[in-house]
């Protein structure tokens, strides 16, 4: 398999790759959007996805025009939905005979270690957050067994460092965004500050913005915040702007489709997500995807200033960084945004010109170009 | 204008806004970086003038940015309105009379009776909830007409206008949710959350100690901030030279483990003579709270060493802390499941045996009593039930069923939720702001010494507000702050983990010994006996039978005490 690859390359095929991923559309959520774009951008590959199988798979597959192989069951033990992940991508690998496994997350690693292993394929993981934190080991094991690791932000490169391992080649390469047809801003009733995640960990720092929204509305008294995205914390933070007196100015919206939240993107005055860096190992923000939507949209962005933010957000050009658990700066911030139309709207700007610089097209080309130096390495390696 | 800030109250450039504060802002120096920034001119570099540019900026929404430990007032020339405000959990106190349209406020309840001597009295129905509870139960006070603003309120007052309103300003959130996470990333969180309650409250540039006791609660503090501070940390712990329990030895291994400065200091039984009479007698309400001297002794130790002090205040009710809550939530279930026919008669036999004081403790749980009575019973030694016989003709005629009903109206409803979190609640409410910091901000500020607690943190308590009882209770209680304090800095303790005993304090033996000839002036010619509210005879043949040792009546016999020596300065009888 080893000369495989440059031969393929050679007869003007294109080289096979195999994404492996537990999170990949119809699923809400940044690592699924990654998968997602990488296996619908990398033209220049013969793509096949080894996925779970989720409510809605079946319709998204046909539409989607990628190869994907669903894996179903596994949810009712510990790990055994990552089991049957690893032992259906191995099986599908072996017909498949893929030049390059692309591993989305390391809970994918031991089959692309495998892969590599049995067949030479190439191997490349990418690196979030999160999931390196709650697993510092696997972390480690799939930067070792891998050709090339990505991480998606300096951060998480560093995350990738602190597990103690010794990558052969580790790549920062961002996130993207997708570049809205039309970003055309609509009039909101009442200025708007915008959260889009999940509300399923704390880190996203939902709490720290009903604290300064009390701060907030003192100085825009008719302010709003619309929450999209739901989670089992939601009914908590519910609680709690009740308790700061907020609650009327609060709008949870739950989680949206893509139409209804890109409304929401035009409408707004402000994208805010203080995300911050949890404690305990937990590795919090990777990168912010939602800031990188925002700027597509032409609207500024009050981020923390920690973690994945610091690659994804340029302070005080397409957005304010604060201290996320400093609920006075970050009313201050928000506060700044919504009455400072003019450098609101400069921010705005820069922040549509970096989302450009990172759209999805110009990320994957990256990807791709970094897959086939590794197709090229081992075709000289194969030669030497 | 006074340049330190100490003066006060202080005014803005144009005098349009005054204030007058009591407490600490521990982000104090970054609120006024923010307000320069906006153009604010400061002339002083004390708190108070910060408070009066941050209104200016954020009107009564100010409180929100206000990290620490306080009460203020301030003036708004302009809109002719007053302003009053006291901190999130009520570590500082604020009273308030108002009469004919006329409000007076102040810090100190004896300031307000210094300017209208006419309500210097006392109000019998609070005299009987002292005895109950040994603390005054907010939001009332021992003089009748003077009420406390509660913990979280704002108070505001216009001339000419609407008159008081009150209103709340921050109440953590108490109904628990359904969550996804692991305890492990709750733990990370709440350790996140605490880490930044130590850091706000190291800001300070003046030595810091921790008052170390040996229990999960200092010792998490003491070594997060001897992780954080750039000095040594400096930590002191109190012992006795009389009783069975003593801490120092858990707290030197504890030091020792986190290589801070230890300090010791003994509270001897000739000190407790001297001190009592003083502590007791001088604060601005009576407080049965025995801790009060121990506390007292270790911040007058402390004090020449450090200015500023972290404690572990707010624990067990934030998080948990106290037995009762599990054993009544047991008490409820077996209740709810064992017929009552079956648990009478078992209940009985134990009221029998019930000068053992377990079998005492077995029956009342068994007994068909609601879960709050029982709370009630637990937490004051049934002190409720022996009012009849101890209390004189001026408290006779007294609606026995106030106390009860009064803290039931404080506790609000159950709503089917577990008891345990209903008690914590209440205890969040009632006795932390009544007695536990009272008892802190008292015995500190007698000798100018800041206690500042780590646990009483926005967040902190917003978190653990929405967390499952289950999950605070889990294996000894507090499941969270042994999960931030992690293993190996706590000594190990034979049968598991180190259990708090209810109380620490010694004053069986104290009433006995050093405190007997307090305790008999009483007798002789306190104000409370002449004055009829306690009967002279009864208290005296208890006195004498604690005193013979056959029983120990020290739960009765405290608040007496306190109360007395309380009382006879209140009136001037005590000869200052």
């Amino acid at each position: 398999m080893a000369s495989t690859a440059p031969s393929v390359r050679g007869r003007g095929k294109r080289p096979r790759l195999l994404i492996l991923t537990p999170d990949f559309p119809p699923a809400p959520g940044g690592i699924q959007v990654v998968a997602h774009r990488l296996a619908t951008g990398l033209t220049g590959f013969a793509t096949s996805v080894v996925a779970p199988d989720v409510a809605g798979a079946a319709r998204f597959d046909a539409q989607s025009g990628v190869r994907t192989r669903r894996v179903r069951g596994g949810g009712a033990l510990r790990g055994g939905r990552n089991a049957l992940l690893n032992a259906a991508s191995l099986a599908h690998a072996a017909s498949f005979r893929p030049d390059v496994t692309l591993s989305a997350h390391i809970v994918t690693s031991p089959a692309a270690a495998a892969i590599r292993a049995t067949t030479r394929a190439r191997t490349v993981q990418y690196f979030h957050a999160e999931e390196i934190g709650a697993k510092p080991r696997l972390a480690a094991f799939a930067a070792n067994h891998a050709d090339l690791s990505i991480a998606v932000s300096a951060y998480t490169a560093g995350l990738v460092a602190a597990t103690g391992a010794t990558p052969p080649r580790l790549e920062v390469i961002g996130n993207g965004t997708d570049v809205p047809s039309d970003a055309t801003p609509l009039r909101a009733e009442r200025p708007t500050i915008l959260t889009i995640a999940r509300i399923e960990e704390r880190y996203k720092g939902h709490d720290a913005l009903v604290r300064a929204l009390a701060l907030v509305l003192s100085k825009v008294p008719d302010a709003q915040w619309v929450v999209i995205g739901d989670g089992s914390l939601r009914p908590g933070l519910e609680q709690l702007a009740g308790s700061y007196g907020v609650a009327a100015a609060t709008h949870f919206l739950g989680a949206l489709d893509d139409e209804q939240r890109n409304v929401w993107l035009r409408r707004a005055d402000v994208l805010a997500m203080p995300s911050r860096l949890p404690a305990g190992g937990f590795a919090g923000e990777g990168f912010g995807i939602a800031y990188l939507e925002a700027g597509a949209y032409g609207k500024p962005v009050v981020a923390g200033n920690v973690g994945g933010a610091l690659d994804a957000v340029r302070d005080g050009e397409t957005g304010l960084l604060v201290d996320p658990l400093d609920s006075l700066a970050l009313a201050e911030a928000i506060t700044t945004l919504l009455r400072d139309r003019e450098r609101a709207r400069r921010l705005g700007e820069a922040g549509r010109a970096w989302a450009l610089q990172h759209a999805w097209p110009r990320v994957v080309e990256r990807v791709e170009a970094v897959l086939l130096e590794q197709l090229d390495s081992a075709a000289t390696s194969a030669l030497s | 204008m006074d340049i330190d800030g100490g003066h006060q109250p202080l005014c803005n450039e144009d005098g349009s806004v005054w204030a007058a504060f009591n407490g600490e802002i521990y982000n104090h120096a970054k609120l006024r970086e923010d307000l320069r920034r906006r153009g604010h001119r400061f002339a002083t570099n004390g708190d108070t003038e910060v408070l009066v540019h941050l209104y200016e900026e954020y009107g009564e929404a100010m409180v929100h940015a206000l990290e620490g430990m306080f009460t203020f007032a301030i003036w708004d020339e302009r809109a002719r309105r007053l302003l009053l405000a006291r901190d999130r959990f009520g570590e500082k106190p604020l009273f308030v009379h108002e009469h004919a349209g006329e409000l007076l406020f102040a810090s100190e309840l004896t300031a307000l009776l210094d300017v209208r001597p006419q309500l210097r009295e006392l109000d019998a129905d609070a005299i009987d909830a002292f005895f109950v509870f040994a603390y005054v139960p907010g939001p009332g006070t021992i003089v009748p007409g003077v009420r406390q603003l509660p913990p979280g309120h704002l108070l505001s007052w216009e001339r000419d206008g609407a008159g008081v309103q009150e209103r709340s300003w921050y109440s953590p959130p108490q109904r628990a949710v359904q969550r996804h996470e692991s305890f492990a990333s709750v733990a990370a969180e709440a350790k996140l959350l605490f880490e930044e309650s130590v850091r706000t409250r190291l800001v300070a540039d003046v030595p810091v100690g921790v008052f170390l006791s040996g229990g999960v609660d200092s010792t998490l503090v003491a070594s997060v901030a001897a992780r954080q501070s750039s000095q040594r940390l400096k930590t002191f712990t109190v012992g006795y030279d009389t009783g069975a329990v003593n801490e120092t030895e858990r707290a030197r291994v504890v030091a020792a483990r986190l290589g801070s400065e230890h300090h010791e200091v003994t509270l001897t039984q000739a000190d407790v003579a001297a001190r009592a009479p003083l502590v007791l007698s001088c604060l601005d309400q009576p407080l049965g709270d025995r801790a009060v001297l121990p506390l007292h002794a270790l911040s007058e130790f402390a004090r020449p060493r450090v200015t500023v002090a972290l404690g572990g205040e707010g624990a067990d009710e934030l998080f948990g802390g106290y037995p009762r809550y599990r054993w009544l939530e047991r008490a409820r279930r077996v209740q709810a499941t064992i017929p009552q026919a079956a648990i009478s008669p078992l209940g009985g036999l134990l009221r029998h045996a019930a000068r053992l004081p377990r079998a005492a403790r077995a029956s009342t749980r068994l007994a068909p009593t609601p879960v709050l009575e029982r709370n009630v019973d637990w937490v004051t030694s049934e002190r409720r039930h022996r009012r009849e016989a101890l209390y004189g003709p001026r408290l006779a005629g007294l609606d026995r069923g106030r106390v009860l009903r009064d803290v039931a109206a404080r506790a609000g409803e159950c709503n089917g939720g577990p008891a345990a979190r209903w008690l914590m609640h209440l205890d969040q409410r009632h006795y932390l702001p009544d007695d536990v910091l009272v008892k802190t901000d008292r015995a500190s500020m007698l000798v100018s010494l800041e206690l500042r607690s780590v646990f009483l943190h926005a967040g902190l308590a917003e978190l653990a507000g929405s967390l499952d009882t289950s999950l605070h209770l889990a294996g000894a209680g507090k499941a969270l702050v042994h999960a931030m304090l992690g293993e190996g800095i706590l000594p190990a303790s034979r049968g598991g983990r180190y259990r708090k005993k209810a109380f620490r304090v010694p004053a069986a033996q104290w009433l006995r010994g050093p405190l007997a000839p307090a305790m008999r002036g009483q007798l002789e010619h306190g104000t409370i006996f002449e004055q009829g509210y306690f009967d002279r005879s009864a208290v005296g043949a208890l006195v004498r039978e604690h005193a013979s040792s056959e029983r120990d009546h020290s739960d009765q016999l405290w608040p007496i005490l306190s109360l007395g020596l309380w009382a006879d300065r209140f009136y001037g009888l005590d000869g200052s």
